[in-house]
C-alpha cells in the first residue's frame, strides 16, 4: 500500500515539471497563425479620450481556413496595442519577438470565452497614457499559450492607427492645493526673515 | 582621563569655565563638543546635528522622488528615453553652483538661515512637481528640486562649527550619510505611498501627482523647524554674534579668494566627483540596470536600488569614523591615506560590477562598492574642515560642488546615450574613479604632511591658519576664531606630534606628561 502510494507521488511530481517545461516554452510572435479577423469601429486618425469615449471591437475567425483550425482555442484576449510612433525612444514599449518579452500590448481591452465570432464595446480606461494604437486579440489555449492572433492594421502596424488621449490627472485639487502649499513655504521664509531683522536691530 | 583633560584645560583658560559650564556636552575652548552623542538631542550641539541631518535628508527624498515612479510618470507625460535621461542630468547640475553659493552663503550669514532658506525656496518645485505635463516641466522640476541638495554643505558646515576637530568627521559623516540615506528611503517611500493612494481609489495619473506632496510637506516642516529650534554656533547665531562684536563679519571677496587659491580645495572637489558623484549617478541609474540585464520585476529593481542608498546609514559614518580614527595615530597623513586606500577600493568594485554577469554576484558586490564608495565620502569631508577655516563654506560647497559636476560628468559621458551598454559604462566608470583618486597623493599640508611627504619642521597650525589673514585684519583680531581651530586641531600632527609642543596655546591631553 505505501509503495503504491509513493508512486502516485512520483507520477504527479513528474506531470508537474511536464506541464511546466511544455509552456514555459517560448513562444514566437513570428509563428504565430494570423487566423483571427480583428475590426475596431475607430478609424485612421480618430482621437478618443480616456475615461469618455468608446468604441466596439469585433473579431471573427477567417472563413476561408479548413474547419477545425480553432479545436484548441479557449480563451479570446483582445489588447490595446503601441504603435511604432509611440514605442520610438521608450524601451519599455519595446516589440520583442519573444512573446514573454513582448512589452508592445500592455491593455486588456477584454477577456473572454472563444466563440467564433465574437464583439465588444470598450469605454477607454483612465490610466490609459496619451498614444497612439491599434488593436491585436491572441487566440489562447487551454493552458493560457497564445496559439493565434488577428489585429486591426497590417503587418508593419502603419494602418488603422487611432490616437487616445489620456486623463492629466491634474485635479482642481491638486492645482489648488500645489498653489496653496507653495505659497506657504513663501511666506514662512517671509515670516522669519522679518522676525531675524528685528532682532538684528 | 578624560576628567583630567577637562582639569588641564579649566586650569589654564580660567576665562572658560563659566561659559563651557552652559553646555551639557564636554566642549573645547571654541565650545564646540568634544563628543558626540547620538540618541541626544543635547541643545546646541546635537540638537544641531538632528535637524541638519533630517532636513537634508527631506531634500534627498525630493531630489529622487521621480525615479521610482517613473513607470507611471512616463506614461503620463509621455516621456521618451532622452527626456528621463536629460531630467536626470538637470536633477544634479542644478546643485553644482548652488552648493558654491551656499558655502559662501554659510561664512556669511550662516548655516541655519542659509540652509532653511534654500530649502522654503525649492519646496515650491516639489509642490509644482505634482502639475507638469511635459517633457520640459518634468526637466524643469528636476533641476530646481535638485537645488536643494546644496543643504549638503550647509550640513558639513553646521558640523564642522559644532564639533571639535578629533569629532569633526565622525559628525561630518554620519549627518551626510544619513541625509544621502534619502535618496534610498526614497525608493522605497514614494512606491508606498503611490499604491496607498491607489487603493484609497485613486487612478494611477493622479495618484502619483498627489504622492509628491509628502516630500514636499516633509521639506517645509524641516526648514521649518531649523529656523524655530536651530542655533549657528555653539555660542549663539550669526546676527547675534557679529553684533555682540564676537564674530567679525567677514567679507565676500576674501572668502572667495582663500577658497580659489586653496589647490587643496580644488583636489578635493575633483575625488568628491568620483565617490559621491558615483553615488548619485548609481541612484539615477541602478535600479534600471537590474530591471533591464537580470530581468526582476520593478519593486525588486527598486528594492535592490534601495539597498544601495540606505547603506549610508553606517556606510558614510564609518568613513568619518575611521578617519578620525586614523587621525588618532597618524594625524592628517593618516586620514589622506585612509581616503585615498577607501576610494581606490570603490573604484575596483565599480570594475568588477561591470564585468559580473550573475544576479547574485552583482548584488554582493554592489553591496561591497557601496560600502566603500559612501566610506570614501566620508572621509572625503574629515579632511575638508582643516582646508581652512576663514573660507569653510566656500571649500566645502567646492568639494560638495564637484560631487555634483562628477555626477552630470559620468552621467554624460557612460549613460546618456547608447554608446556604451550599461555595464559597459561601470566598467569604465571605475577605471575613472581609479584615475581621478590618484591627485590625492599630491594634497600636503606644511603643519602636518601629505601622503608621500612629512610635515615642513617648525611649522605650526596657526601659521597655516593666521596667513588667511592679512597683517592688518590680525591686528584687528578678526582671526580669533582661527587661532582657537588651529590649537584644537593640534591633534592632525599625529602621535609625533605630541610630546614636542607644538602649539605655543594650551595643548589637548595627548600631550601631558604620563607620569601620574
Amino acid at each position: 500500500m505505501a509503495g503504491l502510494r509513493l508512486s502516485k507521488t512520483t507520477i504527479a511530481l513528474l506531470l508537474l515539471i511536464v506541464c511546466h517545461v511544455g509552456p514555459s516554452m517560448a513562444v514566437l510572435f513570428s509563428q504565430l497563425p494570423k487566423t483571427l479577423i480583428v475590426t475596431a469601429t475607430t478609424k485612421s486618425g480618430d482621437v478618443l479620450h480616456a475615461g469618455e469615449d468608446k468604441f466596439t471591437v469585433t473579431w471573427a475567425l477567417n472563413t476561408s481556413l479548413p474547419a477545425g483550425a480553432d479545436a484548441n482555442y479557449k480563451t479570446v484576449k483582445v489588447l490595446l496595442c503601441y504603435a511604432p510612433v509611440s514605442q520610438h525612444d521608450r524601451k519599455w514599449r519595446k516589440s520583442n519577438n519573444d512573446l514573454k518579452k513582448d512589452k508592445t500590448c500592455q491593455f486588456t481591452v477584454v477577456k473572454q470565452d472563444y466563440s467564433a465570432t465574437g464583439k465588444h464595446e470598450y469605454t477607454v480606461a483612465r490610466d490609459i497614457p496619451t498614444a497612439s494604437y491599434f488593436v491585436r486579440a491572441y487566440a489562447l489555449d487551454a493552458s493560457d499559450t497564445k496559439v493565434a492572433f488577428g489585429q486591426t492594421t497590417d503587418a508593419n502596424k502603419t494602418s488603422n492607427i487611432f490616437d487616445i488621449v489620456g486623463i492629466t490627472g491634474r485635479t482642481t485639487g491638486i492645482f489648488v492645493s500645489a498653489i496653496v502649499f507653495s505659497a506657504f513655504s513663501g511666506v514662512a521664509l517671509a515670516f522669519f526673515y522679518v522676525v531675524e531683522n528685528k532682532k538684528k536691530k | 582621563m578624560a576628567k583630567k583633560s577637562l582639569e588641564v584645560e579649566a586650569e589654564v583658560e580660567v576665562e572658560d569655565e563659566g561659559d563651557a559650564a552652559q553646555f551639557k556636552m564636554p566642549v573645547d575652548s571654541d565650545h564646540k563638543a568634544t563628543e558626540f552623542w547620538l540618541f541626544s538631542f543635547a541643545k546646541p550641539h546635537m540638537r544641531a546635528f538632528h535637524l541638519s541631518w533630517f532636513s537634508f535628508f527631506c531634500c534627498f527624498v525630493s531630489s529622487f522622488a521621480a525615479p521610482p515612479l517613473l513607470p507611471v510618470i512616463r506614461d503620463n507625460l509621455s516621456l521618451t528615453t532622452t527626456d528621463i535621461g536629460n531630467a536626470g542630468i538637470a536633477s544634479v547640475s542644478g546643485a553644482v553652483f548652488a552648493r558654491l553659493a551656499m558655502g559662501t552663503a554659510c561664512d556669511l550669514v550662516g548655516p541655519r538661515l542659509a540652509s532653511a532658506s534654500l530649502i522654503l525656496i525649492t519646496t515650491p518645485a516639489v509642490y509644482c512637481s505634482s502639475l507638469i505635463d511635459s517633457a520640459t516641466g518634468f526637466l524643469l522640476v528636476r533641476f530646481f528640486t535638485g537645488f536643494s541638495l546644496a543643504t549638503f554643505v550647509s550640513t558639513q558646515f553646521w558640523m564642522s562649527s559644532m564639533f571639535s576637530p578629533p569629532k569633526v568627521g565622525l559628525a561630518n559623516g554620519v549627518a551626510g550619510g544619513w541625509g544621502n540615506m534619502g535618496g534610498g528611503a526614497t525608493q522605497l517611500i514614494m512606491p508606498l505611498v503611490y499604491e496607498l493612494i491607489k487603493k484609497i481609489g485613486s487612478t494611477n495619473f493622479i495618484a502619483w501627482r498627489i504622492a509628491f506632496f509628502i516630500p514636499g510637506v516633509m521639506q517645509t516642516c524641516s526648514a521649518i523647524a531649523v529656523l524655530m529650534f536651530g542655533q549657528d554656533m555653539p555660542d549663539g547665531n550669526y546676527n547675534k554674534l557679529h553684533k555682540a562684536g564676537e564674530k567679525h563679519k567677514d567679507n565676500f571677496s576674501e572668502v572667495f579668494k582663500h577658497a580659489v587659491t586653496n589647490y587643496r580645495g580644488w583636489i578635493l572637489a575633483l575625488t568628491y566627483g568620483y565617490c559621491f558623484g558615483v553615488e548619485l549617478t548609481i541612484d539615477n541609474i541602478i535600479a534600471q540596470y537590474f530591471y533591464d540585464r537580470f530581468g526582476v520585476n520593478i519593486s525588486k529593481a527598486g528594492t535592490i536600488a534601495a539597498s544601495f542608498g540606505l547603506e549610508n546609514i553606517v556606510s558614510r559614518p564609518g568613513g568619518g569614523l575611521f578617519s578620525d580614527y586614523l587621525s588618532k595615530f597618524f594625524g592628517m597623513r593618516g586620514r589622506l591615506w585612509g581616503l585615498w586606500v577607501v576610494q581606490t577600493l570603490g573604484g575596483i568594485f565599480c570594475v568588477i560590477l561591470g564585468r559580473t554577469n550573475s544576479l547574485a554576484g552583482s548584488i554582493v558586490v554592489l553591496l561591497l562598492f557601496s560600502l566603500f564608495c559612501q566610506a570614501a565620502c566620508g572621509l572625503t569631508f574629515g579632511v575638508v574642515p582643516f582646508v581652512s577655516r576663514r573660507s569653510l563654506g566656500l571649500i566645502s560647497g567646492m568639494g560638495g560642488g564637484g560631487g555634483n559636476v562628477g555626477a552630470v560628468l559620468t552621467q554624460l559621458i557612460f549613460f546618456h546615450n547608447s554608446k556604451y551598454s550599461t555595464e559597459d559604462g561601470i566598467f569604465y566608470m571605475g577605471i575613472m574613479i581609479l584615475v581621478c583618486t590618484l591627485p590625492i597623493a599630491l594634497i600636503h599640508f606644511p603643519q602636518w604632511g601629505g601622503m608621500l611627504c612629512g610635515p615642513k619642521p617648525g611649522y605650526t597650525p596657526e601659521d597655516y591658519y593666521q596667513s588667511e589673514w592679512s597683517h592688518h585684519e590680525q591686528q584687528k583680531g578678526y582671526h580669533t576664531a582661527s587661532l582657537r581651530f588651529a590649537e584644537n586641531s593640534v591633534r592632525e600632527g599625529g602621535r609625533s606630534a605630541r610630546g614636542s609642543g607644538h602649539s605655543k596655546h594650551t595643548v589637548p591631553v595627548e600631550t601631558s606628561p604620563t607620569d601620574v
